[in-house]
């Protein structure tokens, strides 16, 4: 189990919400849509999560091919750990966009992991996140729960957040006598009087270290109709140089921490799970070709998994490059035939209500990007 | 400007004064148990990654437990779970025993304005050590001296990528391209100096300005060996080296003498008497001491001293001083978390950090709960000095700080340590309440209404209301 309480205070899995408080008129005005993003950080294998059933695999990764796949369409198959995945695809609210990636090939961590939280293209450039500026984007205001704030969401102003803690938690008399040495009208009075008004559900200790009660928490504040609009997740561990496995190797058991995830989320949100899209963000794919300690290289091109029932449909989204030498970039990664931001504009400016264009300019640097949610949301 | 007044210690006669003597040379750390040197730590690393890249990986890949295993091993034989708390208790033990914790506030504040971000497990062997012993060392002398340890440590240029420069008309660059590739430099290391550690954005520098400065930088490394990796001590290696000369913010830089070394120290004395640096530097200095918007009236006063001195830091350090002493009482500065929790600890007198005895550990096994508890208290608290998510460090402002989340964070702390602490006497939160703060008399109600509501007759509440209150977050 990779997002949990102890390790989110290690550094390797953590959540974060975000939202909207109900005072903010434009978001009384304007269906909520829910936008979960979910971080798989160390470059998760596309071609694991979402094996072609191409021949040519069986050549590149004879000791590490996942068997017990369970088919999709007739070019793609699914992990097997991916249960909860496949069961929303059977009912058409899960999709896949494969043989993409964020516009970054030089295969570092750690800058890849901070272009795609900052969405841009030069490393540490941009001390802002493309969700937080889509957020600002959007004025809908924010209410954002981390600790301490993921790059991903740093661009929007004043936010709130939440994170659950093992620690006692101040009883709401001591509170309100604390409050009473605050100088009145003071940032400090306001941020108490916040927490004072706090639904009792995010005052509570938590001492569980189970995946399943953070997306709990989580689900229980996005189906509120006030509650926040936007969750971030965050798993560690998808960088399988050795051991990666088929069926039960260490990739798998990456994967199906997302897919528990998934699973909390989808019984939390009841029917908010309809109006609700889950989207995954990782720094890039694996190398085609399998390892000597049968694990993967750092790649390329990679897929982005989707669930939830703001999907138009159960589809694989791709122009798929093939997996031959030559049609590999450089010769040895999946390559990347859509640039994985176009999702990301598109989910945004669906999800809150802003035209493409708008969103693109003030979150992605005008870049040159494809309005995709016509082909993979709802009308 | 310290963490406040412990037990048996006097409101000084002359607070300046008394402020002035600490910061002359730096302060000795006070940790009585073992101080591990750099040297110690990088041979941890080396072993740490080459076991796990060249060895276990190879060796278990076809067992997952296995390989699991080894790893967890690997781990403990190397201190990966062990040594972030020991740097952060050594870091605290200072500011806590110290006789210096002006100077302990001043380190901090370095400690973040040259930031190492958390990554590629730099916080756990080296961030904590670059802190003590090329930091600590030399921020009593120039400032230009201490950007150039910092912009050569071990630490520095791994976080910044420098080692993965190959410019492209060097040797090694012309050796690439006949083979087909590209050479390229790393620009990070060479933005971050511009950027966060000198001139800043408001020098006006262009993206020309940060590749010469890559090209000028290129060949700084930490060369990699077989056996250990990148963990060996830094070098210039001429073979990555851009030949020729290169112009960053107008001014030309040439090698002199028989080494290109000669260009990056010429072009960081140039950057450091940039006349953004001191300002960029002294307004960041007063932020983090007096207020989020200093006025130029506090800050020119730095800047003059750093004029006279040509950036003699305890000549800067003194002007601050006076600054935060002129302008106590009028203006108020929200503390952020550590400083809060290092003022919590020494005014109440509580038992933090832990002992030598309770760090002691055998690299045999995971290192004890309460031997990791510090490292877990600061991530919990949201301020981790040792690991900031960004090169840019933690905030200085506080609105960056004011969150419910982060708020309710100490508020739990604060309780957290009033239950842990055998102060059990209302006299004595009382007494240390008299002795911390000139609003006394408020300061005095207010825990008289802590003690007089029913759930608060445990004295330990009074104590908790104390360390939430107004005057503990907000000096």
């Amino acid at each position: 189990m990779t997002v949990n309480r102890r390790e989110f205070i290690t550094g390797l899995g953590s959540l974060t919400l975000l939202g909207s408080p109900i005072f903010n008129a434009r978001a009384a005005k304007l269906k909520k849509k829910n936008l979960v993003v979910v971080m798989l950080r160390g470059g998760m294998d596309g071609l694991t999560a979402i094996q072609p059933t191409d021949r040519r695999m069986e050549e590149v990764r004879p000791d590490i091919l996942v068997t017990g796949t369970k088919k999709l369409t007739s070019d793609f198959n699914v992990h097997p750990r991916l249960e909860s995945f496949l069961s929303c695809w059977k009912e058409g609210k899960a999709a896949v966009v494969h043989a993409t990636s964020i516009p970054y090939t030089m295969r570092s961590h750690f800058d890849g992991q901070n272009l795609m939280e900052s969405g841009g293209h030069t490393p540490y450039a941009d001390k802002t996140g493309w969700l937080g500026r889509g957020i600002e984007a959007s004025e809908l205001g924010s209410l954002a729960v981390s600790l301490p704030m993921p790059l991903v969401l740093r661009g929007n102003l004043n936010p709130d957040n939440y994170y659950p803690t093992w620690m006692d938690m101040p009883q709401s008399a001591e509170m309100r006598l604390i409050n009473s040495s605050y100088s009145e009208g003071s940032p400090l009075a306001h941020t108490m009087q916040r927490v004072i008004n706090r639904p009792v559900s995010m005052m509570q200790r938590f001492d569980d270290n189970d995946a399943h009660l953070l997306a709990r928490v989580a689900s229980q504040e996005l189906s509120r109709e006030d509650g926040p609009r936007v969750a971030v997740f965050d798993i560690g561990g998808f960088d399988t140089h050795a051991a990666q496995g088929g069926e039960d190797g260490e990739h798998g058991e990456r994967l199906a921490d997302y897919d528990k995830v998934l699973t909390a989320l989808k019984e939390g949100l009841g029917d908010a799970f309809d109006d609700t899209l889950v989207l995954t963000l990782t720094e890039f794919g694996r190398k085609v070709e399998q390892n000597g300690g049968y694990g993967t290289e750092h790649g390329y091109g990679t897929a982005i998994l989707m669930a939830g029932g703001l999907l138009k449909e159960a589809q694989i989204y791709a122009d798929w490059p093939g997996l031959k030498t030559k049609h590999l970039y450089e010769r040895q990664d999946l390559n990347a035939t859509i640039d994985a931001r176009s999702v990301y504009c598109s989910a945004m400016s669906y999800c809150f209500d802003v035209d493409f264009k708008t969103m693109k300019t003030k979150a992605f640097f005008g870049d040159d990007l494809e309005d995709l949610s016509g082909r993979l949301f709802k009308a | 400007m310290g963490y406040g007044l412990r037990e048996g210690e006097d409101i000084p006669d002359d607070p300046i004064k008394w402020a002035e003597q600490q910061i002359e040379k730096p302060a000795p750390l006070t940790w009585p148990g073992h101080i591990p040197t750099e040297k110690e730590l990088l041979d941890h690393r080396a072993v740490f990654v080459y076991q796990d890249r060249k060895v276990i990986r190879k060796k278990y890949k076809n067992d997952r437990k296995a390989y699991k295993k080894a790893k967890d091993q690997l781990r403990y034989e190397t201190g990966e779970r062990y040594f972030k708390a020991l740097e952060t208790v050594i870091r605290q033990h200072a500011a806590v025993h110290g006789d210096a914790p002006v100077f302990e506030r001043i380190w901090h504040f370095w400690c973040n304005h040259f930031a190492i971000a958390e990554k590629d497990m730099l916080d756990r062997w080296n961030t904590g050590v670059y802190q003590r012993e090329i930091i600590r060392p030399n921020m009593c002398g120039n400032f230009t001296d201490l950007v150039k340890k910092v912009t050569t440590s071990w630490t520095m240029i791994h976080h910044l990528d420098n080692s993965q420069s190959v410019s492209p008309n060097s040797k090694w660059g012309k050796y690439d391209r006949k083979k087909g590739k590209t050479p390229s430099v790393n620009e990070n290391h060479a933005r971050e100096l511009l950027e966060l550690h000198t001139v800043s954005p408001a020098a006006g520098y262009t993206q020309k300005d940060v590749i010469a400065l890559s090209y000028i930088m290129a060949g700084w490394e930490n060369p990699h060996t077989d056996k250990r990796e990148e963990c060996n001590p830094v070098k210039f290696n001429a073979n990555k080296h851009e030949p020729g000369s290169h112009k960053v913010l107008g001014q030309k830089f040439k090698q002199r003498g028989l080494s290109a070394k000669s260009k990056l120290i010429d072009c960081i004395e140039f950057l450091c008497d940039h006349p953004e640096t001191p300002k960029f530097i002294c307004r960041k200095l007063v932020r983090h001491f007096v207020c989020d918007e200093p006025t130029d009236a506090m800050v020119q006063p730095l800047v003059d001293a750093w004029h006279e001195t040509k950036g003699d830091l305890p000549s800067v350090y003194k002007a601050l001083i006076k600054v935060v002493y002129d302008n106590t009482g009028a203006e108020k500065k929200f503390l952020n978390p550590e400083t809060w929790l290092l003022q919590c600890v020494r005014i109440g007198g509580l038992n933090w950090p832990p002992s030598p005895e309770d760090m002691e550990y055998d690299f045999k096994s995971k290192p004890r709960q309460k031997t990791r508890e510090p490292g877990f208290i600061m991530r919990e608290l949201g301020h981790d000095l040792i690991a900031p998510s960004q090169p840019n460090g933690w905030p200085e402002t506080e609105a960056e700080w004011m969150s419910p989340e982060l708020l309710i964070r100490r508020l739990a702390f604060a309780k957290k340590f009033a239950n842990d602490n055998e102060i059990g006497l209302f006299a004595d939160y009382f007494a240390i309440a008299r002795r911390n703060f000139d609003a006394g008399e408020d300061v005095q109600k207010y825990l008289k209404k802590a003690k007089d509501i029913d759930f608060y007759s445990n004295p330990k509440r009074v104590g908790q209301a104390l360390f939430s209150s107004e005057w503990m977050l907000k000096v």
